[in-house]
């Protein structure tokens, strides 16, 4: 009887080499192009082969000692002209049930890799619901605080990002005693004129409400940072280089004018205006009460499409619609300075918190690209841009901003106009440009993001195009480290980019010749199996 | 019983002293230096194509007394005396790679008259020659055969093209070694403009080529244009069929170039008036695999002194080799390391694990190492290591030496017999033995980094190592990543999978409820309409031989029982077979007439809801009649409509009828006992199981378990999701629900692939095939994650017939058919398309789906999928396209036939060769 079978393990093995001959070869072909100089990849077809030898001899020092180094990856993260990339963490990192690291070895792994790439850095997620998950003041740090330190060993930098929303995929949800609260409050949330309720995040019409147990979700807000400050006291400036202060639905200032945030980073339709919960209403009342016009204060604008339909479905977009009629000027000038006065106190509040520790703060807004090439940008409209063709607006965005001395991160910067869907007339380069100009204009320091985890047609050649040139970034964020990030598709590509970020600092006629490198190597390897049978 | 042995190790670093130096000779290669042997150790393959093949021992080595020289104080000094009580060889079969050369050389005569082409080669195997002359009118043609003089004795004609001439031991090897020639004579001719040949190797079945193309010889000047030629700047490449892999692409790609220059000052290419090529010699270099039989052999002695047991280890592997080890006190295997004395060069490698570095035997090759333990342990467990990289195990497994003193053969045997089941738990072991060896490296390789940096020799070692460094950390990263995210969770029982169909892929298809053999072909039976006409069954009758001889292998009928509604989805009492499409007595009748003509039948079970026959005291329709005569009781508590008093639904609601309580015992047990009554009175061999979205999968698998089914399918059908009117790229939730059902039934049944069909709607309706292709470039559908559990379809009697749910694209059936049935998965195939002006193609692309054996577990290679064409080549023998772009299958190597055109899509066939 023959029977021949290949273990479990042997097939993940199986998969595992198959990966690191991918990349491996990727390499390989790299090695053609790399010839004109430059960094000596030219060489690591050879050398992957005999180079390795003399490494494992040596372990006398910590791996810490690392960042003291003046390696060749780390100097250049450093040069004044380059940019500081930084890498997101699985949302997921921390566990939403025990506060535990989820596939921390896989995590570790990949710190090291990055370190090792001349990444500055990871960015870290950190929700509300999981660490106030239980109850109101009741912080549990104990997940990210060793993460936090599994970063420092590394020496990595940590930029923070606080999640005051929840999440979807993967499941993150508010804390359960917001949803409790939620659950006889449904106006805490936002809603669509259809009455759907956004359970995401709270509504900022409630902002300054006491409707969290007799508190304000901006009082709330404010404690979940101060118990972060003190908690991550021993990582701040010297570790945690940045902190993103969530502003609202997918941590962006924005509404949450598309319920179910597009995947594939299509949008199609217009969205919806937020307005519709009981407070926003009553804002909405009082703002068109003291502009004479009671009427007006209603509810939101008639004629508008549903979430997925065109602007020219109904009449409110359409050019000469209503959005360019006085009532229309009204709402949306209202609208917007609703999220604006949003974004205000929220960052104002990181910024008077954190002021003292000299990190820099950060929010976000979208990018709604969708639509961008019409008059009435409708998708920016739905979301609280009040942005036409008319009027830009986001120079009272970049104001704000300003005014707090807060820094901007600009997402889809992975995303072409050539890829995208011609009938939305969407334009993310054009609008990527209007508001990098205006945020400049106003001294803003500008950071990026890539839109899409998961990639998409032409994305890295378009980031390396919004890295490079004259576009100065603060700081750049690539989502997300996970399967697909470290998978043979994608890595390959990732390191080109962090490669074409940075300039090479060594020369081939810096490095020794072959025989010395040889006899090198011979030597060690001696070394190498003694300590193996040591270890 | 048998044993396979697996070795695994990382690719890309190879920390092999011998390898540098290898390479560091081919960099310095000059003309000529040594053509001797330079034989590589470390190219192994992954996976299933593993080059470690495995013979069966086929019994047990007779007991043996092997006494080693031990000059150890520690262990007992053995007697030859002692009982033996286990013994066993492994052998190993290694593959190494081998570089030779090839060499080419023409000798033109001096007068033009006495020609003669001399192929040779410098490493051993059964070298033939396989050649052909191209004439010079046809200069195309590369395969006619030569003039009859031109053939060397013990030739063999290929047909009426070829000739095949073993190439034979010749002593002319300038270093001694084994060297094997071929000469061929001829008389240069005006009529031959070129010998053309490949190298094969009769012992391997490799065949070698130039370029990817035959050797060509050119006789006259006017050829050089073809990239081919030999004569100067040549190099070579090594086509294996699937063994060829990415080391060996590298080595090759290395040894060319350096060789290209070295050949190409050798020999000018003749630019000569002279329509006759001068004489050249060249030489190219050539890799061959070439398996090493090695062995391990174990005994197991009773010391008869001191009650220990003494084991002896052995192997004939060269080079120095580390055996981690440890004992066992049950049948878990749980490693342990057993207490002092151990044998000498013996260090705690982990807490449960020792390491100990064989002792090289007085003779030559090969180590051995005697270890004594003691009776306490029923187990000795171990993994060789037999270099830096590359780890030795049995199959998978730990070696494991059972060392109990009685009976212990038997208990060696009953092991090995389970060994499926234990795999994977070992395996786990095993993997992160194997992980922690490698973070172990990494550690040492992080802070190797830093000492390099700290001396400031920026060397492009130190840069290499980075980069090697991240790539590993990378790769380690990935697969944890991979397997950890839920998402991938069915990724794993793909591969459990795998592992189960490459068990015996000679042997007759294993079958099982999810998947029938993997080949089966459904046909939908039956339609929205069947009903009327009140004998369906025996109007199928009469179809069945048709059905037979089309190709299909499974048929399934519309619900059988007696139902509210005509179609029999609205069951009431189950034990009651007469139903709108014939009696109890027709049904059986046609399910013998399938069986006859050798199709399986699946009955459409209706588990979800059931429609009761009375009413309660509060009027509502809930009490159950017929031999099944459940109350409220039985019905889920959540549908406010029916006022069930169970328990809460474990699945969706299907709102027009009582939905089912599944979750208690008293109904499972009613349902698998009319389960089990319908397979027995009624004939049928599987099940389609109805709206299975309303209660849990598990309780599927009990219902699978208790009916032993031939083949069974369920229906999860839920809506796709679409943004904004738009059908999103990303399939991946959907299928994923799909697949998660699947899960649940334990892969018990198959589910029809929904994802698949709608993906199929938009793309063909709106033209956007690339949405045929997922973002790693696999099926969108269930059939791209789960294959061997999709069941594909484009239409059923309610997406279309004359209900039209969600009916396919109009007229663009045979494009879904041409996609489904070349695919893998399971297809099925809706009546109302047999029985249509479809009925020809259909039947046409089913033998070629049969013909070709394409079953349920067939890859798919997507070779285009682009707005208006979707390519995909399956199973490397079929080749399709649908779409209105232009598609041609790849026209390299292989030849491409086409079987099959139709309306915007085509089928090829590889050529019979």
């Amino acid at each position: 009887m023959e029977i021949s079978v290949i273990g479990n393990s042997q097939v993940k093995f199986g998969r595992t080499d198959f990966a690191c001959r991918e990349l491996g070869y990727v390499i390989l072909k790299n090695n053609c192009r790399f010839s004109k100089g430059g960094v000596c990849f030219g060489q690591n077809l050879r050398l992957k082969k005999g180079g390795g030898i003399g490494l494992k001899a040596i372990h006398a020092e910590p791996v810490r000692e690392m960042k003291n180094k003046p390696s060749g990856s780390r100097t250049r993260s450093k040069q004044a002209d380059g940019v500081r990339l930084f890498v997101g963490l699985p949302l997921d990192t921390v566990s939403h049930d025990c506060n535990s690291i989820n596939h921390s070895k896989a995590i570790a792994a990949g710190l090291k890799a990055l370190k090792l790439l001349g990444v500055e850095g990871v960015e870290l997620p950190i929700w509300w619901g999981i660490v106030e998950k239980e109850a109101m003041g009741k912080y549990d740090w104990s997940g990210y605080l060793a993460i936090a330190e599994m970063i420092q060993k590394v020496g990595l930098k940590l930029h923070v990002s606080l999640c005051f929303h929840g999440s979807k995929k993967p499941n993150i949800p508010l804390p359960k005693w917001i949803s409790e609260i939620g659950e006889s409050q449904p106006s805490i949330f936002f809603t669509d004129r259809s009455g759907q309720v956004y359970k995401e995040c709270l509504s900022l019409a409630v902002d300054n409400l006491p409707v969290l147990n007799g508190k304000t979700p901006v009082q709330v807000y404010q404690s979940f940072c101060e118990s972060f400050k003190s908690k991550f006291s021993p990582f701040m400036k010297s570790t945690i280089t940045g902190i993103s202060m969530g502003l609202g639905p997918d941590g962006k200032l924005r509404y949450p004018s598309h319920h179910e945030l597009p995947s594939n980073g299509k949008t199609q339709g217009v969205g919806e205006f937020q307005c519709y919960d009981q407070n926003m209403l009553s804002l909405l009342k009082q703002q068109a009460e003291s502009s004479g016009n009671p009427l007006w204060g209603l509810g939101g604008p008639h004629d508008v499409p549903t979430y997925d339909q065109s602007p020219y479905s109904n009449s409110f977009f359409k050019d000469g619609g209503s959005w360019e009629s006085s009532y229309g000027d009204f709402f949306l000038s209202w609208y917007s300075s609703q999220l604006i006065a949003h974004g205000d106190s929220l960052l104002s509040l990181a910024s008077s918190t954190f002021g003292d520790t000299g990190i820099s703060i950060y929010g976000k807004i979208p990018l709604m690209h969708s639509w961008y090439g019409t008059r009435s940008h409708p998708s920016e409209l739905t979301a609280g841009f009040y942005n036409t063709a008319n009027l830009d607006g986001y120079e009272q965005v970049a104001q704000m901003f300003a005014k707090n001395s807060c820094k901007i991160i600009l997402p889809g910067m992975d995303l072409s106009d050539a890829n995208q869907p011609n009938e939305t007339h969407s334009s993310p380069e054009l609008l990527l440009s209007q508001t990098m100009t205006t945020f400049r204009n106003h001294g803003v320091s500008i950071s990026g993001q890539n839109s899409s985890e998961l990639g998409v047609p032409g994305g890295f050649e378009q980031m390396k195009k919004n890295l490079s040139g004259d576009n100065v970034l603060d700081l750049f964020s690539y989502q997300r480290m996970g399967a697909y990030f470290f998978s043979p598709e994608h890595f390959p590509s990732f390191t080109e980019l962090v490669r074409s970020l940075n300039q090479p600092k060594l020369h081939l006629d810096d490095l020794p010749t072959e025989e010395e490198e040889g006899a090198e190597s011979a030597v060690m390897s001696q070394e190498s199996s003694v300590s193996m049978q040591a270890a | 019983m048998s044993i396979s042995t697996t070795v695994f190790s990382e690719p890309l670093f190879n920390f092999k002293l011998s390898h540098y130096h290898r390479l560091a000779t081919i960099n310095r290669f000059k003309p000529n230096s040594s053509h001797s042997l330079s034989s590589t150790s470390n190219i192994i393959n992954y996976g299933s194509s593993c080059s470690w093949t495995l013979k069966p021992p086929h019994k047990f080595l007779s007991p043996k007394f092997v006494t080693f020289a031990t000059n150890t104080d520690t262990l007992q000094q053995i007697q030859s005396s002692d009982d033996v009580i286990f013994s066993q060889t492994h052998p190993i079969n290694r593959i190494q790679l081998v570089e030779g050369k090839v060499f080419i050389r023409l000798d033109q005569g001096n007068d033009l008259k006495n020609s003669e082409l001399i192929v040779g080669c410098n490493l051993p195997g059964k070298w033939i020659l396989h050649w052909g002359v191209s004439g010079v009118d046809d200069i195309k043609s590369e395969w006619n055969q030569p003039p009859r003089d031109m053939i060397p004795p013990g030739s063999i004609p290929v047909k009426d093209h070829a000739i095949e001439t073993p190439l034979k031991k010749s002593s002319t090897s300038p270093e001694g070694d084994t060297f094997y020639e071929v000469r061929i004579s001829f008389k240069p001719s005006d009529e031959i403009s070129a010998i053309n040949f490949v190298l094969k190797d009769e012992e391997t079945g490799a065949s070698y080529q130039h370029k990817g193309r035959n050797f060509k010889v050119p006789l006259v000047n006017y050829l050089k244009e073809d990239a081919n030629l030999i004569g100067p700047k040549t190099g070579f490449s090594l086509s294996q069929g699937d063994i060829g892999q990415m080391s060996n692409v590298i080595l090759d790609s290395e040894a060319t170039n350096d060789k290209v220059q070295d050949s190409s000052s050798e020999s000018e290419s003749p630019k000569k008036e002279n329509s006759q090529v001068e004489g050249f010699n060249v030489e190219l270099p050539l890799t061959k695999e070439v398996t090493v039989n090695n062995s391990i052999s174990v005994s197991v002695r009773k010391c008869s002194e001191t009650a220990k047991n003494i084991l002896d280890l052995e192997t004939d592997i060269p080079g120095n080799i580390f055996l981690h080890w440890g004992v066992c006190r049950d049948d878990l295997r749980s490693w342990e390391a057993p207490p002092a004395p151990h044998p000498p060069q013996t260090v705690a490698y982990k807490d449960t694990v020792l390491r100990t570095q064989l002792k090289p035997k007085g003779s030559g090759e090969g180590s051995s190492a005697q270890i004594s333990l003691g009776e306490e342990f029923s187990g000795f467990l171990f993994l060789l290591k037999i270099n830096e990289n590359s780890w030795l195990n049995n199959k998978g497994i730990d070696f494991y030496v059972p060392l109990s003193t009685s009976g212990s053969l038997v208990i060696g045997n009953r092991e090995d017999q389970s060994k499926v089941v234990k795999s994977e738990e070992a395996g786990e072991n095993e993997n992160s033995e194997f992980t922690n060896e490698i973070i172990n490296e990494i550690r040492h390789l992080v802070t190797g980094i830093s000492s390099v940096k700290r001396r400031k020799t920026k060397s492009k070692e130190a840069q290499e190592t980075i980069l090697q460094e991240i790539e590993r950390l990378a790769a380690e990263a990935y697969s944890i990543f991979r397997t950890s995210v839920p998402t991938f969770s069915e990724e794993a029982i793909v591969e459990s999978e795998v592992v189960l169909d490459s068990e015996s892929p000679e042997l007759p298809p294993k079958i099982m409820s999810g998947t029938g053999t993997g080949y089966e072909i459904v046909c939908q039976g039956f339609n929205w309409e069947s009903n009327k006409s009140g004998r369906w069954y025996m109007e199928l009758k009469e179809k069945a031989k048709e059905l037979a001889s089309l190709g299909f292998t499974v048929i399934w009928l519309p619900p059988p029982t007696d139902s509210v509604s005509p179609e029999g989805y609205m069951p009431r009492d189950l034990y009651n077979l007469n139903s709108r499409y014939g009696t109890i007595d027709e049904l059986k009748d046609v399910v013998k007439e399938f069986h006859k003509v050798g199709i399986k039948v699946l009955g459409d079970a209706v588990l979800n809801h059931r429609c009761a026959e009375h009413q309660n005291k509060n009027g509502i329709w809930n009490i159950f009649g017929g031999r099944l005569n459940w109350d409220d009781r039985a019905v889920v508590a959540d549908d406010p409509h029916f006022q069930g008093r169970g328990n809460k639904s474990s699945g969706d609601s299907f709102h027009a009828a009582p939905n089912i309580d599944h979750s208690q015992d008293f109904v499972r047990n009613d349902i698998k006992e009319w389960l089990c009554w319908l397979r027995e009175e009624i004939g049928y061999d599987g099940w389609r199981l109805d709206f299975v979205r309303g209660f849990w999968g598990g309780y599927v698998k009990d219902y699978m378990d208790a009916t032993k089914p031939y083949f069974s399918v369920g229906e999860y059908w839920d809506s796709l999701s679409y943004t904004y009117g738009e059908m999103d790229h990303n399939q991946d939730a959907h299928r994923q629900r799909i697949v998660d059902w699947i899960s649940a039934a334990g892969g018990t049944a198959g589910a029809f692939d929904v994802t698949t069909k709608g993906i199929l709607h938009s793309a063909l309706e709106r033209c956007e095939y690339w949405r045929l292709s997922d973002q790693q470039g696999k099926p969108p559908g269930v059939m791209g994650w789960w294959p061997s559990r999709a069941v594909t379809f484009i239409e059923n009697h309610d997406t279309g017939s004359t209900q039209g749910h969600w009916r396919f694209p109009h007229e663009k059936e045979m494009q879904g058919y041409a996609y489904t049935l070349t695919h893998p998965g399971t297809p099925s195939v809706f009546f109302d398309h047999i029985f249509s002006h479809y009925k020809t193609e259909i039947g046409a692309l089913l033998s070629i789906r049969k013909r070709n054996g394409i079953n349920c577990r067939s890859t798919v290679k997507i070779t285009k999928s682009e707005r208006d064409v979707y390519a995909a080549i399956i199973d490397e023998k079929v080749a399709m396209k649908i779409g209105p772009g232009h598609y041609e299958p790849p026209s390299d190597s292989q030849k491409w036939k086409s079987a099959w055109d139709g309306r915007d899509y085509n089928i090829w066939e590889l050529e019979e060769s």
